[in-house]
């Protein structure tokens, strides 16, 4: 079995640190947060959320590797699966507000207002 | 400690989810007989559970070693006054047209099945905060209560649900999100999930600024479901636009867990912080030295505690809507709760416990909150505003009716409705905190927590919010009580289900009763606000104690 430094990969990526993945996974949560709020499509929302959910993945594969314990692994799989099942229920509703008002836009939510 | 010895204390929950899958298949029955089971069901799964909690293990080594019973026994118990309340909200009018020959049972239309499954997945999710040892178990747990709840209110109704749901749905998966990345940046900053793991790395290594981050994004996201400021904004809105039972639900069931999870993440640094004069003589804050949290955590969760209260009681002020009232009511209310966790366990006594004096407070605001919920769930007047609101006619609604609404749709209610009346009355002297009822009891030792806690201002800030709360609850009081029926707005009825009135009634009197047990509630709640990170614990004795308590 070849290890990551046995691998022929290229010379750069025995250079990646705990930072440079800490930096990927906190540019993906904060452009997920901040598509959230300012896109106003429901499919492109939901997917600055699946964003976000990544971005913590990421993180923790990471710190996982950094630690040198399998916990953050683990903790991964459950958040794919929670995200999978969210995923299914998000895009079930999005599916039904788009048959009631034939439209995509967040502004629908404008009808409760005070 | 292995899976096994964990199982001996989540028998509640195992008994709760065989239930579930029972009711699931229930409900999808042909007979009518058979599909009326599922609410019995549930009540006798609660029923068990809170039996089950009451007769477990009752120390558990974690850092609120007593929590378990108490928690799952109040959600058990308020469980069974919202399974009480729930009854006939969805599938109305599939089932008065199956009644009345005009339609046959079709399992794909049907939504009884999932809704009482889901109502017992969220409850049995709440259990699991209370028994999380893990920051997995945790998120799992926080996740399973949140889930079920963005169908049960999409299902809930007809008419603005479908907005409400979509709108709770994806702000949850925001504040889920948030709270995530805090638990992978806990993680990262002491490289173990396990809590007692966690605690012990503060203990012994202090907070790194990670694991601090961790801690702050966590109780944020974790602010959604308790309905923080910053993440208050659905409230109004989702509770409007679901059934008033469902409302009553999302009012006490993510919030319960919410508050759960809340104190989990506080114990993990403790209430224990204070400025310690370090060996190069730099004073920073260390664990031991003082009674609060670590300063960062606390001030965010005093910016939150304080606004949360403000917004939600100033914004009420201006709404005519019942539901609304009560939404941005049930904001501040949590606002008020906040200030149970910043103050911590200060001394043994109930009276200086804010753990306690919170775990109190979630039982008491769940019975009154159903009570209002529930006057509002029990009558309905014939008219189409749910039409109105963009409902798609089916060509099947049965003289469409809605729930009653506004404040003038509660004038002269002791008169029409003497029970109902006097429900809304009762409970709105409750949550405004009006000696003696139920609501005073719990929200006097926030007062004196917040007071043994040093923290003054946040009290007066308190203080002057509940005397803002008077003038909205005081309107719910005077509107039944002191005015006229309301001559341009239809006469209310009530709804053909005698369990909703049972429950709008049970809550009337608990309000008065259970004010005679507070002494045993209050006994209750302060041994399961017990923690072993209580302040005055040094550095080491707090670690050891830790690692005594998880190997018994």
């Amino acid at each position: 079995m070849t290890t990551l430094a046995q691998a022929n990969l290229p010379a750069v990526m025995h250079q990646l640190t705990l930072a440079h993945y800490l930096f990927v996974s906190a540019a993906m949560f904060v452009l997920g947060l901040i598509g959230f709020v300012t896109r106003r499509n429901l499919i492109i929302m939901f997917l600055c959320t699946e964003l976000m959910f990544q971005a913590a993945g990421i993180a923790l594969v990471a710190f996982s590797r950094f630690h040198l314990n399998h916990t953050g692994e683990a903790f991964v799989i459950f958040v794919i699966t929670v995200a999978a099942a969210e995923a299914a229920m998000g895009l079930a509703l999005v599916v039904l507000l788009f048959r009631r008002r034939e439209s995509l836009s967040a502004e629908e939510w404008a009808e409760m207002k005070g | 400690m292995s899976i096994i010895e964990k199982v001996q204390y989540i028998w509640p929950e195992i008994a709760m989810f065989i239930a579930t899958c029972v009711v699931m298949v229930l409900g999808l029955s042909p007979s009518l007989a058979i599909r009326r089971l599922c609410s019995p069901v549930c009540g006798a799964a609660l029923v068990i559970a809170g039996l089950l909690a009451v007769m477990g293990p009752d120390t558990a080594p974690a850092a609120l070693p007593h929590l378990m019973p108490y928690a799952k026994v109040i959600v058990a118990g308020v469980g069974l006054l919202l399974l009480l309340l729930l009854a006939g909200t969805v599938d109305r009018e599939e089932e008065s047209l199956i009644a009345t020959g005009r339609a046959r049972f079709n399992p794909l239309r049907t939504n009884r099945a999932e809704f009482y499954a889901f109502f017992l997945f969220s409850l049995t999710g709440v259990m699991l905060c209370a028994s999380a040892s893990d920051l997995i178990w945790l998120f799992l747990a926080l996740e399973l209560t949140s889930l079920p709840t963005y169908i049960m209110v999409t299902v809930s109704t007809r008419g603005r649900s479908h907005e409400a749901g979509v709108k709770y749905f994806f702000l949850g998966a925001l504040g889920a999100a948030t709270f995530l990345y805090g638990f992978a940046m806990l993680y990262g900053g002491t490289g173990t999930t396990d809590l007692s793991g966690i605690r012990q790395h503060f203990a012994e290594h202090g907070i790194n600024s990670i694991a601090m981050l961790g801690l702050l994004l966590s109780v944020l996201g974790i602010g959604f479901k308790i309905a923080a400021v910053p993440m208050h904004f659905y409230t109004p809105d989702v509770y409007e636009g679901a059934a008033a039972p469902v409302s009553a639900f999302l009012a006490f069931v993510p919030k319960t867990a919410g508050f759960l999870a809340i104190m989990l993440i506080a114990s993990l640094p403790g209430w224990g912080y204070g400025p310690v004069a370090g060996a190069d003589g730099v004073i920073r804050d260390g664990l031991g030295a003082g009674a609060s949290l670590p300063e960062a955590l606390r001030l965010t969760l005093w910016v939150m505690a304080a606004l949360t209260m403000t917004v939600g009681n100033v914004l009420a002020l201006w709404q005519n809507s019942v539901k609304r009232i009560l939404a941005y009511s049930s904001i501040a209310h949590s606002g008020y709760m906040l200030v149970g966790i910043i103050a911590g366990p200060v001394g043994e006594r109930f009276i200086d416990n804010g753990l306690a004096a919170v775990l109190f407070y979630l039982l008491a605001y769940g019975v009154m909150n159903v009570g209002t919920f529930a006057v509002l769930a029990c009558l309905e007047k014939s008219g189409g505003a749910a039409l109105q609101s963009g409902a798609r006619s089916t060509g099947l609604e049965t003289g469409a009716t809605t729930e009653i609404e506004t404040v003038d749709d509660l004038r002269g209610l002791c008169r029409t409705h003497p029970a109902m009346g006097w429900t809304m009355v009762l409970c709105s002297l409750s949550l405004l905190g009006f000696p003696p009822l139920l609501g005073f009891m719990g929200k006097f030792p926030l007062f004196t927590a917040g007071i043994a806690a040093g923290e003054i201002p946040l009290v007066i800030v308190l203080g002057i919010n509940s005397a803002i709360a008077a003038f909205y609850y005081l309107r719910l009081v005077a509107a039944p009580l002191l005015e006229d029926p309301s001559p341009a707005s239809p006469p209310a009825t009530p709804t053909p289900f005698p369990a909703r009135p049972m429950a709008a009634l049970l809550s009337a009197a608990s309000v008065l009763i259970l004010v005679g047990f507070a002494g045993v509630l209050m006994k209750q709640s302060a041994k399961a606000g017990e923690t072993v990170v209580s302040p005055g614990h040094t550095a080491g004795r707090g670690a050891s104690d830790g690692v005594a308590a998880w190997n018994p």
